[in-house]
């Protein structure tokens, strides 16, 4: 199995589209295209193998399945996961005769996916910084204080000066990775035995990745001690009583309703108590 | 004065358009989402004001840093169109109250954002999807591309509207003490479903065999609790993830999760560096025998 030129230019195409930050924009860009899982589907249809992308596609999502940018600080590049990560792994899968539905399979596809976006890091950091070249063209623009300047530029600077990048950082490489992708495995294949230290580090990488993603998560939401008590009961409910997420969820919003009336309570009584000159003022302007 | 001026349908329409596809599409580390918030006020501006030089001015106020949750930030879009409307008719809000608003609201949408957004909604979407394309079926794709664009559509939409018709008085109800009580009942929320999403997605085990016990394998945590006994009466010995995971279920998950947390916050450690010390745990893990995925081609 190889993967031809028309092939690699749509994964190329399709990468600039799902980055973060990307030409798709947010919504149906990053958060749908680049998603793993919706990834394989696109580069299953691509590669002619739907079943086995959207398989790898799956092993990969749950790496990646709570993926923040907190202020732009990015652990994993999707695009890179997504449409470098996903051909590696089905070319790596066929070429090693695996079954895409074994769990080996899902754990080769879970670490080559972490490696691969690991190491994209580096394209989103080139695409930002490029896009810097595009806003001080926006920014002269502004200066000029000209507003049939300002009105063309703007747009142009935001839709359409960052393809360039996108060419650069995401059109490029995974062409010219994609294109190799076959040779790629093979060596991978050839100098890195699955039970070598270097596969098996990088398979137990893949495990402890996701734990990256949650403790980001766990920034925002944890800002007190007593805070990791509510996550724990969390994590016991599925856990322990293996309720899934929409379960949990509804558990989760029973007591945010206790909480919130508790806190409302909170702040509704200084008003009652301590509210009394407030009340009187008002009165006083009624009069 | 002269006729009350108002934004039209289609002026709004253009704005929203501007920010939902281009919030993030010029980004930088130095600017972020600027020039996407001023693409998005670009059409709104240049409805509201006559003359050339009032456009540039107002439009000048959005030249101002910007970065938030793209999607629930939206909000803060349509609240300072509304504000520009205000402020077109006459209204006493200089360039200092629109954006220490901007400022002010950025900070509480980008917690509340990434936490409920991106934290719990899209793994419940994604968790979903996951169930629906076991066997490489279309349906799991097809379903989170589907409920995740039309639920965020309308969500922004309605953010975007919300926000116009409230202008100023938004604000309050986000920030304010009022909302005090909403916003920790969400993050409550958020806090919950992050842990269940750690116990569920995040499956790190050891493989460490101690010597005369066996594999720990064989005494792992099950939901059906005889299980640990038996195995223990049948090693007849307590290793190493008895203590773990005969406790508390993946007991190793909330370890791990707890130590980039700690990394992270306490620590001040970044991202990448976290991830590079994980890549070092998991060598030096293998090369003792803590952490072997057991694979072969």
């Amino acid at each position: 199995m190889a993967i031809n030129a028309l092939q690699a230019a749509l994964l190329g195409l399709f990468a600039c589209l799902a980055s973060l930050p990307g030409m798709g924009g947010t919504t149906i860009g990053n958060y749908t295209l680049g998603r793993p899982l919706v990834g394989g589907l696109f580069v299953g249809l691509i590669l002619g193998d739907v079943q086995s992308g959207i398989i790898v596609g799956a092993a990969i999502q749950v790496v990646y399945i709570a993926l923040v940018t907190p202020g732009g600080t990015v652990s994993a590049d999707v695009r890179a996961v997504t449409y470098i990560g996903i051909p590696l792994s089905i070319l790596a899968i066929h070429a090693q005769g695996l079954d895409p539905s074994s769990a080996a399979a899902a754990s080769l596809a879970a670490a080559l996916g972490a490696a691969v976006g690991t190491l994209g890091t580096v394209l989103f950091y080139g695409t930002a910084t490029l896009n810097l070249v595009w806003q001080s063209i926006g920014w002269k623009a502004m200066e000029t204080r000209d507003w049939n300047t300002i009105k063309r530029q703007i747009p142009l600077v935001d839709f359409v000066y960052p393809w360039i990048s996108h060419v650069l950082f995401s059109f490029i490489p995974t062409f010219i990775i994609c294109m190799a992708g076959s040779q790629m495995v093979q060596l991978m294949k050839d100098y890195m035995p699955m039970d070598g230290l270097a596969m098996k580090t990088l398979f137990t990488v893949g495990s402890l990745l996701p734990a990256v993603g949650i403790a980001i998560l766990c920034k925002q939401v944890i800002n007190k001690p007593l805070d990791w008590l509510t996550f724990a009961f969390g994590f016991t409910l599925a856990a322990c009583l293996h309720l899934n997420l929409i379960a949990c969820a509804v558990v989760a919003a029973f007591f945010a309703l206790i909480k919130y009336q508790i806190e409302e309570a909170k702040v509704a009584r200084p008003a009652i108590s301590g509210g009394v000159g407030a009340s009187d003022d008002e009165e006083e302007e009624d009069i | 004065m002269a006729e009350t001026k108002k934004i039209s349908t289609g002026a709004r329409r253009k704005s929203f358009r501007n920010w939902a596809y281009g919030n993030l599409t010029c980004f930088s580390q130095a600017h972020m989402q600027t020039f996407g918030y001023l693409a998005a006020m670009l059409p709104i501006v240049d409805e509201l004001y006559d003359k050339d030089e009032d456009k540039v001015s107002a439009l000048e106020t959005y030249t101002t840093f910007f970065n938030t949750e793209p999607q629930i930030g939206t909000m803060v879009v349509g609240l300072t169109a509304g504000l520009e409307e205000a402020r077109a008719n006459g209204e006493a809000i200089d360039d200092e109250t629109i954006n220490g608003i901007r400022a002010g609201l950025m900070g509480p949408l980008a917690g509340l954002g990434d936490s409920i957004i991106v934290g719990t909604f899209i793994p419940i979407l994604l968790g979903i999807a996951l169930g629906l394309s076991a066997g490489g079926s279309v349906l799991g794709p097809l379903f989170y591309i589907v409920a995740w664009n039309v639920l965020m559509y309308f969500g922004m939409k309605l953010a975007y509207d919300r926000g116009y018709e409230l202008g100023g008085s938004a604000v309050q109800a986000l920030v304010g003490p009022e909302s005090q009580a909403l916003r920790s009942a969400i993050l409550m929320v958020g806090a919950m479903v992050i842990g269940a999403v750690a116990a569920t997605w995040v499956s790190i085990s050891t493989a460490l065999v101690l010597p005369g016990v066996g594999p720990l394998e064989n005494v792992l945590w099950s939901s059906s609790s005889t299980v640990t006994a038996e195995a223990l009466n049948a090693t007849g010995a307590v290793s190493l993830n008895v203590f773990g995971s005969g406790i508390f279920p993946k007991l190793l998950n909330f370890v791990f999760v707890y130590l980039c947390w700690w990394m992270m916050t306490k620590k001040k450690i970044g991202v990448i560096p976290v991830m590079l010390i994980l890549v070092a745990v998991a060598f030096v893990g293998v090369l003792v025998g803590f952490f072997n995925p057991g694979l072969s081609y």
